[in-house]
């Protein structure tokens, strides 16, 4: 086995790898190599090879399991309290809001987008989009003539740097996105095709995501609010 | 112990915000993630504090993960290891260290790549062996401790630098010993 000092660039980059890796590095130098990553692959694999390889010390560590508390304190850090649903099964979120209070909501969200009110029309969907904390709201009227769904938001705002992205959930589907909300305060998009028919089973949910929206076709980053579909 | 490709599962569902998925993922591996962290902090109250530092960022990120090559389990620990480390050098985390940056560029080892990982990974404690006792023992307190090149000098009473490039050879040796 040699012992020799590392000769060659390549070694002096897997060692820089592994002192990355083990922390060892002083904050400066942990930044630069934290910044490089992001635009050196060759550098990153060799990072993800010393993360491989260092993984089986993992095996020494002898499990201890936390107090129940620690677990009923992350969920109240993360929740506001301890659930047991989906996100969007919680009945807190949107069922809170009774149908009269939505009713009235949806009067002057139609009101604000001065949607014809003619009784022949087709039938109109409301949904309020709200954070658990109301930091941010939404109201959407679904006019199924149309097929178009209207959003005024009310309150709050994506965060610095960050967009708000729409999407409807069918049930158990997975969340299809309806895209990225602009900047201002309302907003219409084209319901799909394969959405319309169920709609007043929808659930809308915005997430907190990169600009330009989830890189993944699914959200990535918090999901900020929610809401129930009802027919008006 | 739940298998990889659960955890796996349980970590996607996660990132779609399922809460179930996380409080099953929570139980599946927190016993690991706490004893990781309480082998660096030594302090139960802190560790505590910690582990669910590191269960919101898992939260946070598991949109993030990719089932890229990486064991969920090793992403988990490295998340909550350098979680553990930033509180003990009391620094609050200016850089993504969360084993995310660099795992939404790199493209990911190859089913081989990450067979022999595996494989590698196994054979670490053989290889440690195969160094002097003290060499060996530096890297454990560097990858289990979170100890510094200056806590180790300290440790085993030699000069920083000497300890520095001790520890450069010692992972040189061990890098060349797993790839055999």
């Amino acid at each position: 086995m040699s012992d020799v000092s590392p000769d060659t660039p390549r070694d002096e980059e897997s060692l820089l790898a592994a002192e990355y890796v083990l922390r060892l590095l002083d904050p400066t130098e942990e930044a630069r190599v934290a910044a490089r990553l992001a635009r050196e692959p060759a550098l990153a694999e060799e990072v993800a090879a010393w993360r491989a390889r260092l993984s089986g010390l993992e095996a020494e560590v002898q499990e201890v399991a936390p107090r129940a508390a620690v677990k009923t304190g992350l969920e109240r850090r993360l929740f506001g309290l301890p659930s047991r649903a989906p996100f969007w099964q919680r009945a807190g979120l949107w069922q809170a809001v009774s149908l009269a209070s939505l009713a009235v909501a949806a009067f002057f969200a139609v009101q604000s987008l001065q949607l014809p009110q003619d009784p022949a029309r087709a039938p109109l969907f409301v949904s309020e989009i709200a954070a658990e904390d109301q930091s941010l709201r939404l109201l959407a009227v679904y006019d199924s003539q149309a097929a178009e769904l209207r959003l005024t938001r009310t309150a709050g705002s994506a965060a610095a740097g960050r967009v708000l992205q729409l999407w409807a959930i069918a049930g158990d589907a997975a969340p299809v996105s309806l895209g990225v909300l602009p900047e201002g305060d309302t907003a219409a998009v084209i319901l799909p095709d394969a959405l319309r028919a169920g709609v007043a089973d929808l659930v809308l949910a915005v997430s907190d995501e990169p600009p330009g929206g989830s890189p993944t076709g699914a959200p990535t980053g918090a999901v900020l609010a929610v809401g129930q579909v009802s027919a008006l | 112990m739940a298998t990889t490709q659960e955890i796996e599962d349980l970590i996607a569902r996660v990132g779609l915000g399922d809460r179930v998925a996380f409080s099953r993922l929570y139980d599946a591996t927190s016993a690991k993630l706490f004893g990781v962290v309480l082998r660096v902090l030594n302090d139960r109250a802190g560790a505590e504090d910690v582990v669910q530092d590191a269960y919101m960022k898992i939260w946070r990120h598991a949109g993030r993960y990719g089932a890229n090559g990486m064991s969920p389990m090793t992403w988990m620990i490295t998340i909550a290891r350098n979680t553990a480390i930033d509180r003990l050098r009391q620094t609050r985390a200016t850089v993504d260290l969360d084993g995310v940056a660099e795992q939404l560029i790199a493209p990911g080892p190859n089913p081989e790549q990450s067979a022999v990982a595996a494989g590698e990974a196994r054979r670490i404690t053989a290889c440690l062996d195969e160094l002097d006792t003290d060499r060996g023992a530096a890297v454990r307190g560097a990858y289990l401790e979170g100890q510094s090149y200056a806590d180790l000098a300290e440790r085993f009473n030699v000069p920083l630098n000497t300890m520095r490039t001790w520890l450069r050879r010692s992972l040189q040796s061990l890098q060349e010993c797993m790839g055999r």
